[in-house]
């Protein structure tokens, strides 16, 4: 306490001074810059190095037939082509755009739905706890307990044989997998979206809802003029935060198909992201490191484009409240 | 100019580690003051705890307790040759790795960045020269040899593949294994005669469903048949009726209900637990299954295998996958590592990798394991062997293009004239991107 103190005192004793020849607004600007460099640049530094320098060597790799290790060879543009033309990673991609767009829609419509029915529900903050659980747990569990419940002799199955189902479905077989991490998806990241939305919906001061009840409006005008217009920036958020991380999405996948350690998930349940890890790491196969950077930089470029354009779709001017 | 490729020598670098976002853990191990001959980085594909790793760490001890020499081990499990590939563009790589042919070539051996393991190959364990322990007929197909025809790997162990059973329950098949393919499928229908499922499957792992097809190829037109076929950028191989015949057999597996219901929707390793609970009598699979699956056998189970049915005329060949050592170029007490992968050779821990960790061990005069005499026996008998894959390693072919179309073969989703078909397009289509 007394260091800020002190601190604080150091800094406004020279204050004075400058305060007569440029007044206050220079010197609080001069006090910024100066503080610019210290407070950014260190993150800028580390950004640079971490982040952007890597993406740049990246883009320089995905010119080249590249091994890992040894000689490179310059291809140009050839492994984004050969990557567009590769009908598994059209397929890969076609699998990213869906988990984007289908799981993205599910999850907020029950986020949302989940959101107005807790907000007058009794005893919503152990439901919200309830609902969140799912995400604190790592991807790796689901893909584990798969097995144990969808297997031939799993516990679905077990459960259903005493109802007279001697035939269930092949849970597990490769064209249901990836409908299967779609809907575990939804399960695990509707309850954090909920939580989020929920903390935007609290904000609302309670007597729009009042005004909404002496006006007669039903629960859908109240979402429709109250609700979404109010959180809509919070909702925006959520959004940019759900493109990120889908494009992203891979253990879950790595784990739930095939793998467990023993091999590679079905490609029907390939997204960009495993088609970029097997292309370089499969551990089979030379290593094609152009392909998979080229890979990684087309997704990099998706992502890019998806948050500007999502940016620029949810821009409404903010409601103050 | 050379600034410039300095430079983006160095970007590639950064790239290539952030690709490998792991690989970051082992690199900054190896000191840079170390000095030659007083320390060593292992990084081992085996995790504490496996057999195998048991035995290396007992013959890392007594080598430190002889030498005086310290060996700094990471038992970094089976990504270690992954996270090997970005470490390779750094000067922080380790003196030494183990790894299975299959991977470590690929990134180590094919693009030169492998030690010539001159001194390992002249020097004399238990007095014989390392070079004669290695049987030459496994070096005749694992290309160990860099470009100037100098042995890169040392191996210390094989892994091999056959059909497996159950001794205890089926002693006929032990004396009178099937001796053709039309004598196997005998086999599986007095099985299924007797109201048993003849076959188990792990059909989520498609390096297990791909073992059908190209064992069967390999079977009636020999060793680096399947690789000639992958090869060929016209697709045409793929229109022997041999390539035909060997996806028929495979559909004859898939389609004529002899494999346990629910191969083709379950997950590893539920199947090979059905197999050795007794739930299927049958199961083609490696060498590693004994290890696998003893924790949760049958009691009385007694692991035995025969080949993949042999074809008459045909050379007796059996597959034989090398695991061993490799010393990156860059390594900074190369002469230590390989005294200390020669010195891992010694009878001693060969009998215990054959004993205790039940593989197999490269050295013929080593003692095995019950449980694999017979994968043993087969090897030492054969006139040949042939690699994992038939030795393919092409950029993404066995993921992308056989993996997916074999799956579809002997999940019982397509007939045989169809993958042949599929995989011919698919073929030109790698070929012409590839090439």
């Amino acid at each position: 306490m007394s260091t800020t103190i002190g601190r604080r005192a150091a800094t406004d004793s020279p204050a004075p001074a400058k305060k007569q020849k440029q007044g206050q607004g220079g010197s609080i600007d001069r006090q910024r810059r100066k503080l610019l460099m210290p407070f950014v640049g260190p993150a800028f530094i580390f950004y640079t190095v971490l982040f952007i320098v890597p993406a740049i060597g990246a883009a320089w790799i995905s010119l080249h037939v590249w091994a890992g290790s040894g000689p490179m060879k310059f291809v140009g543009l050839q492994n984004y082509a050969r990557v567009f033309k590769d009908d598994l990673f059209l397929k890969s991609f076609g699998n990213t755009l869906l988990l984007l767009f289908v799981v993205g829609a599910a999850i907020f419509i029950l986020a949302f739905a989940m959101t107005l029915v807790l907000r007058d529900m009794a005893g919503k903050k152990m439901v919200r706890n309830v609902i969140f659980f799912p995400h604190l747990i790592n991807a790796l569990v689901f893909g584990v307990l798969a097995g144990f419940i969808f297997n031939p002799g799993g516990m679905v199955n077990t459960l259903l044989k005493p109802l007279g189902i001697t035939e269930p479905p092949a849970w597990l077989a490769q064209e249901n997998i990836f409908p299967l991490i779609m809907a575990t998806l939804v399960a695990t990241t509707t309850g954090y979206f909920t939580t989020i939305l929920m903390a935007g919906v609290d904000r609302i001061p309670p007597y729009f809802y009042e005004d909404c009840a002496l006006a007669g409006a039903t629960a859908f005008q109240r979402l429709r003029y109250v609700i979404l217009p109010l959180t809509w920036d919070v909702f925006g958020t959520c959004a940019v935060l759900w493109t990120i991380s889908s494009i992203k999405i891979f253990e879950i996948i790595w784990v739930f198909g095939g793998s467990s350690g023993a091999g590679i998930p079905p490609t029907q349940s390939w997204t960009t992201a495993v088609y970029t890890y097997v292309t370089a790491f499969s551990g089979q196969s030379t290593p094609a490191y152009g392909a998979a950077t080229a890979s990684a930089i087309i997704s990099l470029a998706l992502v890019s484009v998806l948050v500007v354009l999502l940016r620029r779709a949810m821009r409404r001017d903010a409601v103050e409240f | 100019m050379s600034t410039k490729s300095r430079i983006a020598r160095t970007l590639a670098v950064l790239a290539g580690a952030s690709l490998a976002m792991t690989a970051c853990g082992g690199g900054t191990e190896n000191p840079q003051a170390a000095q030659e001959g007083s320390t060593l980085t292992y990084w081992s594909m085996w995790k504490e705890g496996e057999p195998q790793q048991k035995v290396i760490a007992g013959a890392i001890a007594d080598f430190e307790k002889e030498t005086g020499a310290t060996v700094k081990v990471q038992w970094q499990g089976r990504s270690n040759v992954q996270k090997l590939v970005p470490a390779l563009n750094t000067n922080n790589v380790p003196d030494i790795v183990d790894g299975p042919y299959a991977k470590l070539a690929p990134v180590i051996g094919d693009t030169g960045q492998a030690l010539p393991l001159t001194d390992a190959y002249a020097a004399e364990v238990d007095g014989k020269k390392v070079s004669e322990l290695i049987p030459a007929k496994y070096v005749e197909v694992s290309n160990i040899k860099d470009a100037d025809g100098k042995p890169w790997m040392l191996p210390y162990s094989l892994s091999s593949d056959g059909i497996w059973y159950d001794a205890a329950k089926h002693p006929g098949l032990e004396t009178a294994p099937p001796a053709s393919w039309d004598d196997f499928i005998k086999a599986l229908e007095t099985f299924k005669a007797e109201g048993k499922v003849p076959l188990a499957a792990d059909g989520d792992i498609a390096g297990y469903n791909s073992m059908w097809f190209t064992t069967a190829l390999v079977r009636t037109d020999g060793t680096g048949a399947f690789a000639k076929v992958a090869a060929d950028k016209s697709g045409a191989a793929w229109d022997a009726p041999s390539v035909l015949a060997a996806a028929k057999k495979v559909e004859q597996i898939a389609q004529g209900d002899y494999l346990v219901k629910g191969y083709n929707a379950s997950k590893w390793p539920a199947q090979q637990q059905v197999w050795a609970n007794g739930g299927a009598e049958l199961l083609l699979n490696g060498s590693w299954i004994p290890t696998e699956t003893s924790t949760y056998a049958a009691e009385g189970f007694k692991f035995s295998s025969f080949p993949f049915p042999p074809v008459s005329g045909q050379p007796k060949t059996v597959r034989a996958d090398f695991v061993g050592w490799a010393i990156p170029k860059k390594a900074e007490s190369p002469k230590l590592a390989q005294k200390l992968a020669t010195f891992m050779l010694g009878k001693k821990y060969q009998d215990a990798y054959g004993t205790d960790a039940k593989v197999l061990p490269i050295r013929t005069d080593a003692a095995t394991a019950p449980e694999i005499a017979s994968v043993k026996k087969a090897l030492d008998s054969a006139d040949g062997v042939y690699l994992q894959n038939d030795g393919v390693t092409a950029p993404g072919y066995v993921e992308k293009i056989l993996w997916p179309i074999n799956d579809e073969l002997f999940l019982g989703k397509i007939k045989a004239e169809e993958f042949v078909a599929k995989m011919k397009a698919a073929q030109i289509g790698y070929w012409k991107d590839n090439s």
